[in-house]
């Protein structure tokens, strides 16, 4: 993936500095020297022209600074820095070095000005006073180059992240910058639009020759760059080829970062006795993989092995639709019925989540999943359920549409009837980024909200006891936060708040919308092992909806697939992810696992597992024949990255 | 996937809508000023007609129209009981005690309300066939002269399209806030009105929070794209105007010289 090194490079053209800091201090609050306060202390930097920088590092380790320092938006506390041959700390080149050097941000909805996209993409170029009739042509090439050319008179309100985000780019394009600087794009985008944007920044970089400095928390995608820095606590720590840097295993680790999934799965497998080198992409531990491994003729499937997995996935019948279970027949949902911006949602939605599962729910954008997680909470509710509901009068010679069935921990949700505040207790709701509905004066306060909403005449003591619980499940020390301001906490730590005030009343089914959206590897990770410790000790039944393929392969016992507004498939992961085709018709991914499973599969190694990092393990050292069992399970263990379930 | 249209907008194709909104706006002004000079039931029956022309011109169902007048239905019925009951008139058609019903004070508030009518229907059509972002473009553009006179034209017109850019944004994030802390047990539907405002406070605080966050990386984005408000600024999009609006500006001034006429020639009615 990433460049050729430039060994064979003519370097008849002396190649210019397009960044360059030289020992960059840098303070948020001003005149303070101790040294913990900086953000960014003694960096030095050179980035050439044309070159691909990734930038990793955990939160506030000081790469956003590095970015705004680089653009003029800060000015650093001492050092010096030379952009294009520019000093940044002249304010008579400010503009000259802000048109050169785009930046575009973590959150697509916070960098449009204007509701169309076009005059969106123009205010740049107006900024500077580009005569209108180039501001056109520019317009073109912006949206030609990130591939939106046909969105040119849309509202970005109606694009996807992805597309937002290449918006975002097109619009720092149009100012004809030499250098591109992505400030963690990425991170609030699902898989697809990831790739969306960080496919658009390869070419710009390859293509058109842009230098670009990417930041980012995610390892594979420092993967496509020429070089790779790591910082942390305001230093440049680690330096080099990405293929290097990023099978430091204990490095990174000191450095709160992950191994990316295939170098983990690499070391787990050589730990377990199969002799392979560290590889970066599914594709090359195939290739590693087949190396060492013998063909084995074709797969004879198991019948055995296959007989669990089988009745695993076979639905359990809609039956009564007990404590902690969800059944769900025919549901439709149109936005808007009968005005011109009429949507249709949901189409007949048939689902079935047993008591006791840990429920994935996959789907684009816009397929329909969203809506239908708000059913579960009679956040939508049927018509029949709605307080003015009268029965219509079936028009003659139209059949009527099947009727909807949703019963929800025993809760009959068509019935006007039933107590939705009692649902509502039993039934917990964590929305993508909770941490924003978080607005109590403490953290406390905030957790009892919802108990004290749900339980009426519990006294001081019994809700404090509860709150307690709760900030204690998600792992915060509940003295040292409980007179704090939510506001005042890290991201991670609120959005275990805002969890905590949902499990507070204790509910038998918890729906997360997105439990780790834009967290990096290792908060998604620990966010997985907080809702399966949730899931053993609080809630019955677990149901999260995700973008991520390894997430769900990793945890979920069964998932769902939406897609236009229906359900199309509904399986174990095991059995899901094998069917790898139908999902790609869908647009959608398969766990990175399953990547290695196909690769190995076309080269005669025939591997079975769940899909999971640990079973694939060990399968694959079953297959290789190494070892005993133990060090199978050992090898598991290890198999760091993701696997927990 | 929520409802992220907001406004009246009601999109079709019509001319009507194709119409420039400098036009529409001017046009507006006009049909009001006409309605305004109309002292009787001819006046106002020529700006009816020409309601009824541009009406079924646009495309919009009538339905929607009517609805706009939903917003001032209160003052509509207020100010026409009070005109019905204490219009001091001489043919008296019923009287109890000192209320009284005169023959002109029945004219008289039928010509109010036609007039309040008439008036609220036309901004209807405006507003229900205007974008507002071109509803904004005309403005900034109409306004431009007043920029001699220190007037800060194009900001304004920067602060409209950025708010009008963020209003789907922030309904959608207030939907999800309260669907979150309805989620929590919250109760947004009953109670009294100290309940109810009380029930308000768990939205309101993260919007707030999470307005000023938007504002401050908005702030940093435009920065970063060279937004400086200088005078070099140019602008991409010009508003031209086409045939069409010809015929409008002529519909205008036929109108108000129709009314102005009408008034002249046939007795008033106040």
């Amino acid at each position: 993936m990433s460049r050729p090194c430039g060994c064979g490079r003519a370097e008849t053209i002396k190649r210019m500095e397009a960044i360059k800091f030289e020992n960059v201090y840098f303070s948020y609050d001003e005149g303070e020297d101790e040294k913990g306060s900086f953000a960014l202390s003694g960096v030095s930097l050179s980035v050439e022209e044309g070159e691909f920088v990734a930038v990793l590092g955990h939160n506030g380790s000081g790469k956003s600074t590095l970015a705004r320092l680089t653009n003029g938006l800060l000015s650093p506390s001492s050092g010096k820095i030379t952009v294009l041959g520019m000093d940044a700390g002249d304010p008579k080149k400010l503009f000259d070095i802000r048109k050169n050097v785009g930046i575009v941000f973590q959150n697509p909805d916070n960098q449009t000005v204007a509701s169309i996209v076009e005059d969106d993409i123009a205010f740049g170029p107006e900024n500077i006073g580009v005569p209108r009739e180039e501001i056109g042509k520019r317009i073109d090439f912006a949206l030609d180059a990130v591939g939106m050319s046909a969105y040119r008179n849309s509202s970005p309100a109606r694009l996807s992240g992805g597309q937002k985000q290449r918006i975002a780019i097109a619009g720092v394009l149009a100012l004809l910058p030499k250098i591109m600087i992505l400030d963690e794009s990425t991170a609030m985008l699902d898989p697809r639009g990831r790739k969306e944007v960080t496919d658009v920044v390869q070419r710009l970089n390859k293509e058109r020759g842009i230098t670009v400095l990417l930041i980012t928390h995610f390892p594979e995608e420092a993967m496509l760059a020429d070089r790779a820095i790591v910082m942390n606590r305001g230093e440049i720590v680690m330096q080099g080829k990405p293929s290097d840097i990023l099978c430091r295993e204990e490095e990174l680790e000191t450095f709160n970062l992950a191994l990316p999934r295939p170098v983990a799965l690499c070391r787990a497998l050589r730990r377990g006795g199969i002799d392979i080198g560290d590889a970066l992409t599914p594709e090359e531990v195939a290739g590693e993989l087949l190396g060492v491994l013998p063909a084995r003729g074709a797969d004879i499937p198991d019948a055995g092995k296959d007989a669990p997995q089988a009745a695993e996935t076979a639905a359990p019948v809609c039956g009564d639709g007990g404590q902690g279970s969800v059944c769900c027949r025919n549901l439709v949902h149109i936005y808007n019925p009968g005005s011109p911006f009429e949507t249709p949602a949901l189409l007949g939605v048939d689902i079935d989540v047993a008591a006791g599962e840990f429920f994935g729910i996959i789907g684009h954008t816009g397929s329909g999943k969203s809506t239908f997680v708000q059913y579960l909470d009679a956040l939508l509710k049927l018509p029949t359920a709605r307080k003015k509901y009268k029965k219509k009068k079936p028009k003659k010679g139209q059949p009527l549409p099947p009727a909807a069935v949703l019963k929800v921990d025993g809760f009959d949700l068509t019935d006007k009837t039933t107590d939705f505040r009692a649902l509502r207790g039993k039934v917990g709701m964590v929305f993508q980024y909770p941490e924003y509905q978080l607005f109590a004066e403490t953290v406390a306060a905030d957790v009892a909200f919802g108990l004290k909403n749900f339980r009426d005449g519990l006294t001081e003591a019994e809700t404090e006891e509860a709150v307690r619980a709760a900030i204690e499940r998600v792992g915060l020390d509940y003295e040292e936060v409980k007179d704090r301001s939510p506001f005042e906490l890290s991201g991670g730590q609120r959005r275990r708040v805002a969890i905590a005030g949902v499990i507070v009343t204790k509910p038998e089914i918890l729906v997360l919308d997105e439990p780790a959206a834009g967290l990096d590897p290792l908060g998604k990770k620990e966010i997985m092992q907080l809702l399966h410790k949730i899931h053993e000790e609080w809630c019955k039944t677990v149901i999260i909806v995700s973008h991520d393929m390894d997430e769900i392969s990793e945890n979920c016992t069964r998932a769902a697939v939406f897609s236009d507004g229906k359900v199309v498939m509904e399986e174990a992961p095991a059995a899901l992810f094998r069917r790898g085709e139908e999902l790609a018709a869908l647009g959608l991914d398969v766990p990175f696992t399953a990547k290695i499973t196909e690769c190995l599969a076309r080269g005669g190694v025939h591997i079975r597992s769940d899909f999971t990092a640990a079973d694939f393990v060990k399968r694959t050292l079953e297959y290789a024949g190494v070892g005993a069992e133990s060090a199978a399970e050992s090898a598991a263990d290890n198999a760091g990255g993701q696997d927990n379930a | 996937m929520r409802d992220v249209t907001f406004g009246q907008y009601y999109p079709a194709q019509s001319p009507v809508h194709r119409c420039d909104p400098r036009t529409k706006i001017l046009f507006l002004i006009v049909y009001i000023a006409a309605i305004f000079t109309a002292k009787n039931f001819y006046g106002l029956a020529a700006c009816a007609a020409v309601f009824l022309f541009i009406a079924l011109l646009s495309k919009v169902p009538f339905g929607s129209l009517l609805r706009s007048v939903r917003g001032v239905i209160f003052l509509l019925v207020f100010t026409a009981v009070l005109n019905l009951f204490f219009y001091s008139g001489e043919t008296v058609l019923w009287q109890w005690k000192f209320i009284k019903i005169t023959r002109e004070g029945v004219f008289y508030t039928i010509f109010l309300a036609s007039r309040l009518f008439l008036l609220v229907t036309g901004s209807a059509i405006l507003t229900m066939t205007t974008t507002p972002v071109s509803l904004t473009d005309g403005l900034e553009s109409l306004l431009y002269p007043l920029k001699l006179v220190r007037f800060p034209v194009h900001e304004l017109a920067l602060i409209m399209s950025i708010a009008l850019r963020f209003i789907p944004i922030l309904s959608d994030e207030t939907g999800r806030i309260m669907n979150a802390q309805k989620a929590r047990g919250a109760d947004f539907e009953t109670g009294g009105p100290i309940k109810r405002v009380k029930a308000v406070i768990p939205v309101l605080i993260p919007l707030l929070v999470s307005a000023f966050r938007r504002a401050d990386e908005l702030g940093d984005a435009m920065d970063a794209r060279c937004y400086s408000g200088s005078k070099v600024r140019t602008k991409y999009k010009k508003l031209t105007f086409a045939l069409r609006d010809l015929w409008a500006f002529l519909l205008g001034a036929a109108l108000l010289g129709g009314v102005i006429a009408l008034r002249i020639c046939l007795p008033a009615l106040i």
